[in-house]
């Protein structure tokens, strides 16, 4: 079976109107994909940037598949929120993206969205906060009933991702 | 006599950290260590180090030099767990105590060659504004109790953090066996690294 090392880091985002930012991250990856070793979800520290407005979180990354197939390659999704001082915490963005294909280090960015209600919660969430979620964390990284949604952009999520393959050349397989 | 084919490949850094950026304080040093998993074993070389205090430069640019070197080879039979550097830099208080001023940590890259990297240093935060000031005060900020934290992702979705500074490291790696195992690790990233260079402002 071939083999898939994913190491990096998720650097941190910007371009956020909020600034005490989090992110939670999962990969997901079809069926003929093993995780071997490594954690597959995970939620990074709280940033506060004192120099600049890009939050570092600086979280690592480290798994190791092996896999029989090329079809479900490993997508990572995000969700980013924002923590204000007293705790409560409000979403700034969804996105996703996949794993790169060809092994080296890569450097991504990560644009996200956020779904937008009504003109009422639009309201509600400029002055109390809050707003609309997914009600299935799926849809960030599937197009299935995408067509429901009306969403506006948030900020990036800068990623420096690493990519080792062993013996994908035994199988003919270029990248 | 014919060679058995490897089980174990080598993986040998060196460089140094370079240099930092913290416009708020002044005459820090670092230390830094290699956090690594299970597979890896440490062969030649040292694991740990502590630097000298530097001082802001007087002209413009406010550099703070440490040039202290990295040399380490480790050894392993999984690239799963590969090292990573975790750097603390500490400085003094108002009162003279030295305290944490940023931890960061970055993984050794992979591929052969020269690699520069400016990783973002952050401290963890008080949960109150009273245990602010009294860490303040008594010269005791809140630090992790082990700096390999910061190299593992779990157990930090609790923390708090502010961002604070830079710090840029300069690496060269060579591996062996690596392809002969069967891995790709892909082409050199060097992009032309000119070498040792002195900070020139936050990077972006």
């Amino acid at each position: 079976m071939a083999e898939v090392h994913v190491i990096g880091q998720i650097i941190g985002a910007s371009g956020f109107s909020e600034s005490s930012l989090f992110c939670k991250w999962g990969i997901h990856t079809g069926a003929a994909w093993k995780l071997l070793s490594g954690v597959q979800v995970g939620q990074t520290q709280v940033d506060t940037p004192q120099i600049g407005e890009m939050a570092y979180w600086s979280h690592p990354i480290d798994l190791h598949f092996a896999t029989k197939g090329l079809q479900g390659w490993p997508r990572l999704h995000f969700q980013v929120w924002s923590q204000d001082s007293f705790g409560r915490c409000q979403l700034a963005g969804y996105g996703f993206c996949h794993v790169p294909s060809s092994p080296g280090t890569h450097q991504l960015a990560c644009p996200t969205w956020r779904p937008l209600g009504s003109w009422q919660e639009q309201l509600a969430r400029a002055f109390v906060g809050g707003g609309p979620q997914l009600l299935h964390g799926d849809t960030i990284y599937s197009g299935a009933d995408r067509y429901r949604l009306h969403t506006a952009a948030g900020g990036t999520v800068h990623l420096e991702i690493s990519l080792l393959l062993r013996h994908f050349d035994r199988y003919g397989v270029e990248c | 006599m014919m060679t058995a084919s490897p089980s174990v490949f080598l993986l040998m850094v060196n460089g140094q950290v370079e240099s930092a950026q913290f416009p708020e304080y002044d005459d820090l040093f670092c230390k830094y260590c290699f956090v690594y998993g299970q597979d890896w074993v440490p062969t030649a070389g040292l694991e740990e180090g502590i630097s000298q205090i530097t001082s802001k430069s007087q002209d413009v640019r406010q550099a703070l030099v440490w040039n202290l070197p990295i040399d380490v080879t480790f050894k392993s039979t999984n690239p799963y767990g590969w090292p990573q550097i975790v750097l603390s830099v500490y400085g003094p208080d108002v009162f003279g105590n030295d305290v944490v001023r940023g931890y960061g940590a970055v993984h050794v890259p992979f591929s052969p060659g020269r690699h520069k990297r400016t990783i973002p240093m952050f401290v963890p935060e008080s949960t109150s504004i009273l245990q602010k000031f009294t860490s303040w005060f008594m010269g005791r900020r809140p630090e992790y109790t082990d700096p390999k934290v910061v190299a593992q992702g779990e157990g930090r979705e609790v923390t708090r953090v502010r961002s604070q500074g830079f710090v840029t490291l300069l690496f060269n790696v060579v591996t062996k066996d690596m392809r002969k195992l069967g891995y790709d690790t892909g082409p050199a990233d060097t992009q032309g690294v000119s070498g040792p260079s002195p900070p020139q402002g936050f990077p972006q």
